[in-house]
């Protein structure tokens, strides 16, 4: 296990649009995990249709720290809640706390809920994010996402697709609406499920990998895809979110590396909807890079690689930025660190 | 098993500093192994690479940057004297950002015209 996340409790984030069946899913992922030391947070227009007693809801209070943008809301509620679930799991009236599942509202913006968990002082210490998990009605799902930015942000940030509702769904449609995520979320695993059942698949690991390495992420960055990715993009009516898929085949410069994403976060944060990575940092294993626009998890310096590719492969999911502009940038900051230009394997 | 994970806090014993949080870009894996990067000859070696880079990037807004003699605090300031004590990149951007009155963009074509031309010169001489 990751020294990062030993002795502290994994985080599952599940969201989804309105009805897009968050709570089905849910119902049903508890009856098959066991519920014991399963915490539940919902929102507090979520119905309490969950026959669980550690449930606890939340009013997605959000507070704007100094200076702080849209993702950067510090929800207070959330803190008060995780920190009383904290109490209680110290206290030991409560089994011990083994996940806590937030659900979001289905109009939820799911950064602010990283950005109190990677930055409170006390839950920072006691919890990590190990997933977001983000449900999609395969019926309706296009018009949402045609129509609501709140549903495109979910399917951006999550970590995992859940197609709801298959089953109701034409097949070319549910094909067309597949291709379409894969767009907007190159690096995402689609699932599906019957009325909460997953077809194949958890929606949690272990928490002691990063659920980036789980289900062989990376492997999803062929040279295929990618072009299927651009073509998709190219043919697409004309839409402000773009996703850069990069493979370096020489070490990067980490030193140079950091300096590069801090500036790019603090200066284009908001629409660097997503990066997420795995970096060869000339270090004994990969260095995981996860980030939702200003948030950024501390990136986990692993003591082994989890496959014999060792090259670094990184994902940008981008709001009105030219990805283009993005290799230059980090080729210029690569080569002030005295390294060489990267030899970018590009997709956009 | 990462040991910059472990350094949650320390004291500077000279000056009194506390640094309460490693900042996430200055983590390193360190086996244990003498003069691995997560060691302090690994760190100081980091500090050392990541001045010099910022101290070039810094230069197209009229600001210099510079490692304190403590090797705890960066030293931000400006032509006009003003000066300010950073601690990591995070509190980095947005004082560099407010000492230039401007808005420090990587992706600035300006920005990085400069930075390829540094290059080419650095790669003439």
């Amino acid at each position: 296990m990751s020294d990062a996340r030993a002795n502290r409790c994994p985080v599952t984030v599940i969201g989804g649009f309105l009805g897009s069946g968050k709570t089905t899913l849910l119902r049903r992922v508890l009856a098959d995990e066991g519920s014991k030391g399963i915490a539940v947070v919902i929102n507090e227009f979520g119905e309490v249709a969950l026959d669980h007693h550690l449930v606890r809801q939340v009013g997605e209070q959000t507070v704007l720290v100094s200076g702080g943008c849209v993702c950067c809301n510090r929800r207070d509620d959330l803190v008060r809640v995780m920190r009383d679930l904290l109490d209680l799991d110290e206290r030991g009236p409560i089994r011990k706390l083994r996940r806590v599942l937030i659900e979001t509202s289905g109009l939820a913006d799911p950064a602010p809920i990283l950005f109190t968990l990677v930055t409170d002082p006390v839950l920072q210490h006691h919890f990590f994010v190990d997933g977001i998990v983000a449900t999609v009605d395969a019926v309706n799902g296009q018009l949402q996402l045609d129509l609501h930015e709140e549903s495109r942000k979910q399917a951006t940030v999550a970590d995992q697709l859940v197609l709801t509702k298959v089953d109701m769904a034409e097949p070319d449609e549910l094909e067309k609406l597949v291709h379409r995520l894969r767009t907007i979320n190159p690096m995402a695993r689609i699932t599906s499920a019957v009325f909460g059942e997953l077809a194949g698949g958890r929606l949690f690991g272990d928490g002691a990998s990063p659920s980036s390495l789980r289900e062989g992420w990376g492997s999803g960055l062929s040279a295929e895809p990618e072009r299927e990715l651009y073509k998709a993009n190219s043919s697409s009516p004309p839409t402000e979110t773009r996703s850069l898929c990069l493979r370096l085949d020489q070490p990067l410069d980490w030193v140079a590396f950091t300096i590069w994403l801090s500036m790019l976060l603090h200066a284009r944060g908001e629409d660097v909807l997503r990066v997420k990575g795995l970096i060869n940092a000339r270090e004994v294993g990969a260095v995981v890079l996860n980030g939702v626009q200003h948030v950024l998890h501390p990136p986990e310096h692993l003591e082994r690689w989890p496959a014999e590719d060792e090259s670094s492969r990184l994902v940008f999911i981008t709001r009105k930025l030219d990805p283009q502009s993005i290799v230059r940038s980090l080729n210029a900051f690569q080569c002030l660190g005295g390294g060489q230009p990267v030899d970018a394997n590009v997709s956009n | 098993m990462s040991r910059a994970e472990e350094v949650k806090s320390a004291l500077c014993v000279l000056c009194g500093q506390l640094v309460t949080e490693l900042h996430w870009a200055e983590r390193r894996f360190d086996a244990g192994a003498t003069g691995g990067l997560g060691t302090e000859l690994g760190r100081r070696r980091d500090r050392f690479h990541r001045t010099r880079i910022v101290k070039q990037v810094l230069e197209h807004y009229g600001l210099q940057f510079d490692d304190d003699w403590s090797a705890t605090s960066y030293v931000l300031a400006n032509r006009k004297g003003a000066s300010e004590l950073v601690q990591n990149l995070g509190q980095l951007w947005p004082a560099a950002q407010r000492m230039a009155g401007r808005p420090l963009d990587p992706l600035d074509p300006g920005l990085l015209c400069a930075l390829e031309a540094k290059q080419k010169g650095q790669g003439a001489a």
